[in-house]
């Protein structure tokens, strides 16, 4: 025989300024079963709290239905609350009496009747409740981290640090990603490769980190503390163990004219190469596509040049298994590309601009390659067209950002920055050159920031005219640029030896393809989506991945920082318990009446049905049927409205309970 | 009366079945061949299952060869399919329902030898057995067949099928009923549910009704009302349509036993025009790992989200 407590909460008077509580109470009070029926004005506060444990425990309750309001709001409060008066907390129901009724009607004899209604269906249901016990799943205390750029190496850095594993995994030769390109970093100038390096270094060293560079995801499988994830490592032809570093292959390479990607393809390379001086780890790739071995099969210098007979031109790309428990995504960005658009993209390009077509109309990252000390000029701010110093010098910014009409509306935050810091060297590189900037508005919010921007204006001569340019054209050696000044309200017309482009900040290519993998979710512009804008900023809202840097949205370098500690702090707070606790909400089989036509395995979304052979003592098979993995399931209900003979139930919300809330109708 | 649409072609495939069933068994390639063989009354006939070459003499096909034989590779003859590799004489229309099973997980494409039957039709269920076969006397399913010569057999006697070009009675129907007022049209069907005796033979002889607990016969929580009465009948036929949606291929084998003569088929035919109309989709072609009703893509009909 139940004993069910109702507690009906006033809310204030949110709801019992529209439901007459106590007659709900005292009406639900008849209700065969129920043995206490009580209101009170806030049944979330401590005191309303005690009121139901006390109740509890002095009228001996075995079920509990709190009438309040949503149980997205307080379900796990009441439930927590049953629990410490020691009856298992899946006894305890909500029925939602203020946003399914008080705050949606205003007839007070009306909402009340509804009301007792919504109770009354609880208590019925309450009545099937059944103890659930939670469920534990056991956590591999293994990380994977997705991309070798600096969100990806500090989080790897972190988790290695709490003495726990991590697979760093990386699609470039090298770890760095994008800051590795960076000459000088906004607000204090300081030297970009300077303050990586030594964070790369520490990856390499790291005895918890297991790094595979040229090397891309192919499959994830699995769920929260148990993901198997197959790495698919490219065939780099260099076998790392046996490769020293010491460049010979390099140096005698004689296909030396191939544009290096790191240098924003300015600068040229060999077909045997490391992208930059201080890669990570420091083991040449053959760019198979471009090697003359490759192309015609003659050649093979670098493998006789070889000491320790590393080059391998046979190696085979090969998959590799990892079990790890959780996963941060760090994949960082992409710049906007101006001229080529993608097939299908909903994003226009930027023809008016002449990238691509004018030789000295540059983008943001290629400016900063042009500055770097390890750059193609070796920091000297020369245009690519005649190598020339450029005396005049036009930085253009929101380029793509903010052009709802070219199909990116969001702003890319960094650009403001970066252009400040352009023309500051610029400024410290050509003493007698002019830098002109032109700007919808300076965003500049952040510490020190806004005083660096205004050091630019104020300190660094740049010229910052507020309004955009609507055309550039070649006239002899130099690019005109044709705007407006708003602020004034005049056409400027400036004869530039160089432009540059502060281009919009993308997700990577592919990086919906990623997602698809990982069962995350992603928005319009393929940038990946944390749970929660703001109280679940890293977490996605598949259990168990994180988000970190530039892939979730444009972020600058702290930021990006920020995040990743951020993610490692919620993988090492996972990783803390060796069993993870889940809500028993899940779908369950019942495998007497499964038929294994799998139409639940088909509509899952989460990929947590399987497939489970039924054998009798002899091991004969007697049939297969479905089985729903509680560590994967999410309990969304879909099989179970999906089985032809209900042979799937979800426990909490099983037939039983939403006939018997009807039939209280 | 109407001109006999010529069926003389049934004789050579009966003799070529006969042949072939009698060489897969005595090569010992299948356990067992379900076929047609003579009944008792005169030009009838009946399923049987045959296990010796010396059997395969038994086996027939003529327009009396109406019924849908996969049933009786899953529920009806459990047993039968545990003894083997079986082979199975299937019409076009009876081919579509053993490729939904396989994509329903309840068949192997490896575990059938298929012996495919190319099909002018069949009599309907309401004449006499021994009739000849006219555009009266041909069932209304026959009117429509796009799968007179079955696709991906293991074996096909090499008999062209001439097939007469007929007025298709589903479509028909079906577009009478839709000129009615929705309260017409439901008066229509409360009407013919109400003559449901809940025998559920349309149940046990459906290939697709494989679960081996319905729903509707469970009582804890009871879903359906199980006597015959007219809320629990619709109830009934209704679950039976739906759960047919986008896997009934229209063998019909539902109206041809239903004692109460309910028109079933139109039913399934019209869910089949909604899953054509919104997903264009066909069922019984094409063994599929996910049909349109449990998959979901970007271009599905979202009209219904108001």
């Amino acid at each position: 025989m139940s004993r069910i407590g109702v507690f009906i909460c006033h809310c204030g008077e949110n709801i019992s300024r529209t439901v007459d509580v106590e007659r709900v109470a005292q009406e639900i009070g008849r209700l065969p079963g129920v043995s206490f029926s009580t209101d009170y004005k806030y049944m979330c506060s401590d005191p309303g709290q005690n009121l139901l444990k006390n109740a509890i425990k002095e009228q001996k309750l075995t079920h509990v239905v709190v009438a309040a309001c949503s149980p997205r709001m307080h379900e796990k409060t009441f439930r927590k609350a049953v629990e410490a008066a020691g009856l298992n907390p899946f006894l305890c129901e909500m029925a939602n009496i203020r946003e399914h009724c008080s705050w949606v009607h205003e007839n007070r004899e009306e909402a009340t009747v509804k009301a007792i209604d919504i109770v009354g269906m609880m208590v019925e249901r309450v009545k099937k409740n059944r103890v659930l016990p939670t469920i534990t799943v056991p956590v591999t205390k293994r990380s994977l981290v997705i991309g070798g750029g600096i969100a990806g190496i500090q989080a790897a850095l972190d988790i290695a640090d709490c003495g726990h594993e991590v697979i760093l995994v990386e699609r470039e030769p090298s770890i760095g990603g994008h800051m590795a390109q960076l000459s000088e970093t906004f607000p204090t100038l300081d030297c970009s490769q300077c303050i990586m390096t030594p964070k790369m270094v520490d990856v390499a060293n790291h005895p918890k980190i297991k790094l595979y560079t040229y090397s891309e995801i192919e499959r994830v499988e699995g769920y929260i503390g148990n993901f198997q994830v197959t790495i698919k490592k490219k065939a780099r032809s260099v076998d790392e163990d046996k490769c020293t570093g010491c460049g010979v292959c390099i140096t005698k390479c004689p296909q030396k004219k191939i544009p290096n990607k790191f240098d924003c393809n300015i600068g040229l390379r060999s077909a045997i190469y490391v992208p930059f001086p201080q890669a990570v780890p420091n083991t040449p790739v053959i760019d198979r596509d471009n090697c003359t071995k490759f192309k015609t099969g003659k050649c093979g210098v670098c493998q006789k040049v070889c000491g320790p007979g590393a080059v391998d031109f046979e190696q085979q790309d090969t998959l590799i298994v990892e079990a790890v428990g959780a996963i941060v995504v760090a994949t960082g960005f992409d710049l906007y590309t101006i001229d080529e658009k993608p097939k299908g993209s909903p994003i226009k390009g930027y023809g008016e601009f002449g990238h691509g077509k004018i030789p000295d109309v540059i983008d943001g990252m290629t400016f900063e390659r042009l500055a770097s000390a390890s750059g193609p000029t070796g920091g000297k701010i020369l245009r690519p067209s005649d190598g020339k110093e450029p005396k005049q010098i036009v930085f253009i910014q929101c380029i793509g950002s903010r052009a709802r009409e070219k199909g990116i509306s969001y702003c890319s935050k960094v650009c403001c920055m970066y252009t400040a810091k352009h023309t500051m060297l610029y400024h410290h590189k050509v003493h007698d050159g002019q830098a002109y900037v032109f700007f919808m508005d300076a965003r500049t919010p952040g510490k020190s920031y806004d005083e660096f921007w205004r050091r630019s204006i104020e300190e660094e001569e740049a010229v910052y005219i507020r309004g955009m340019v609507s055309r550039l054209y070649q006239k002899g050696d130099k690019v005109v640029v044709m705007g407006s000044d708003i602020a004034v309200g005049v056409q400027v017309e400036i004869e530039a030896d160089m432009v540059v482009l502060a281009t919009a900040i993308q997700p990577q290519k592919g990086a919906d393809s990623l997602a698809q993998k990982l069962g995350i979710s992603y928005d319009k512009y393929n940038f990946y989506s944390e749970a929660h804008a703001k109280l679940r900023p890293v977490e996605c809202a598949t259990a168990g991945i994180y988000l970190a840097g530039a892939c979730q949205g444009p972020k600058d370098i702290p930021e990006t920082v920020s995040q990743a500690s951020a993610a490692a702090a919620k993988v090492m707070t996972l990783f803390s318990k060796d069993q993870l606790e889940r809500e028993p909400i899940v779908a369950r089989v019942r495998e007497f009446g499964c038929v294994g036509c799998f139409a639940c395995k088909k509509v899952c979304a989460y990929g947590a049905v399987e497939e489970k052979e039924i054998r009798d003592r002899q091991g004969n098979l007697v049939k297969t049927v479905a089985f729903v993995n509680p560590g994967v399931c999410a309990g969304c209900g879909t099989c179970q409205a999906t089985c032809p003979s209900k042979c799937v139930e979800l426990d909490g919300y099983t037939d039983e309970q939403v006939i018997a809330m009807i039939e209280a109708l | 009366m109407t001109s006999l649409i010529d069926t003389t072609i049934y004789s050579a495939i009966t003799e070529a079945i006969r042949v072939e069933a009698a060489r897969i068994l005595s090569e010992g390639e299948v356990t067992a061949v379900v076929g047609y063989a003579a009944a008792r009354r005169k030009g009838s006939a009946q399923p049987i299952v045959i296990n010796t070459a010396a059997d395969a003499g038994q086996l027939i096909f003529t327009p009396s060869c109406v019924n849908n034989l996969a049933v009786y590779l899953t529920k009806a003859k459990k047993e039968i399919s545990k003894t083997g590799k079986i082979g199975i004489v299937v019409k076009g229309c009876d081919l579509k329902a053993l490729v939904g099973l396989m994509g329903e997980s309840q068949l192997k494409r490896e575990d059938m030898y298929l012996i495919g039957v190319p099909c002018i039709g069949v009599l309907a269920s309401t004449v006499q057995p021994a009739t000849g076969l006219t555009a009266e006397t041909i069932a209304p399913k026959c009117t429509e067949c796009d799968a007179h010569l079955p696709q991906g057999c293991d074996f096909v006697p090499a008999q062209t099928p001439v097939v007469t070009k007929l007025e298709h009675k589903y479509a028909a129907e079906i577009a009478r009923l839709e000129a009615l007022t929705p309260a017409e049209r439901w008066a229509y069907w409360k009407e013919q549910f109400t003559k449901c005796i809940k025998c559920y033979a349309c149940r046990q002889v459906c290939p697709f009704c494989f679960c081996e607990q319905c729903l509707c016969d469970r009582n804890k929580p009871q879903m359906v009302d199980t006597t015959p009465r007219p809320a629990g009948n619709a109830a009934w036929h209704i679950v039976r349509a739906m759960h047919l949606a986008g896997r009934c291929a229209g063998c019909a084998e539902c109206e041809r036993v239903c004692p109460m003569d309910i028109p079933l088929n139109l039913l399934n035919r019209k869910m089949a025009m909604e899953l054509k109309e919104l997903y264009d989709y066909e069922a019984g072609f094409d063994v599929l790992d996910k049909g349109p009703l449990t998959m979901f893509t970007d271009k599905d009909d979202q009209s219904f989200i108001k």
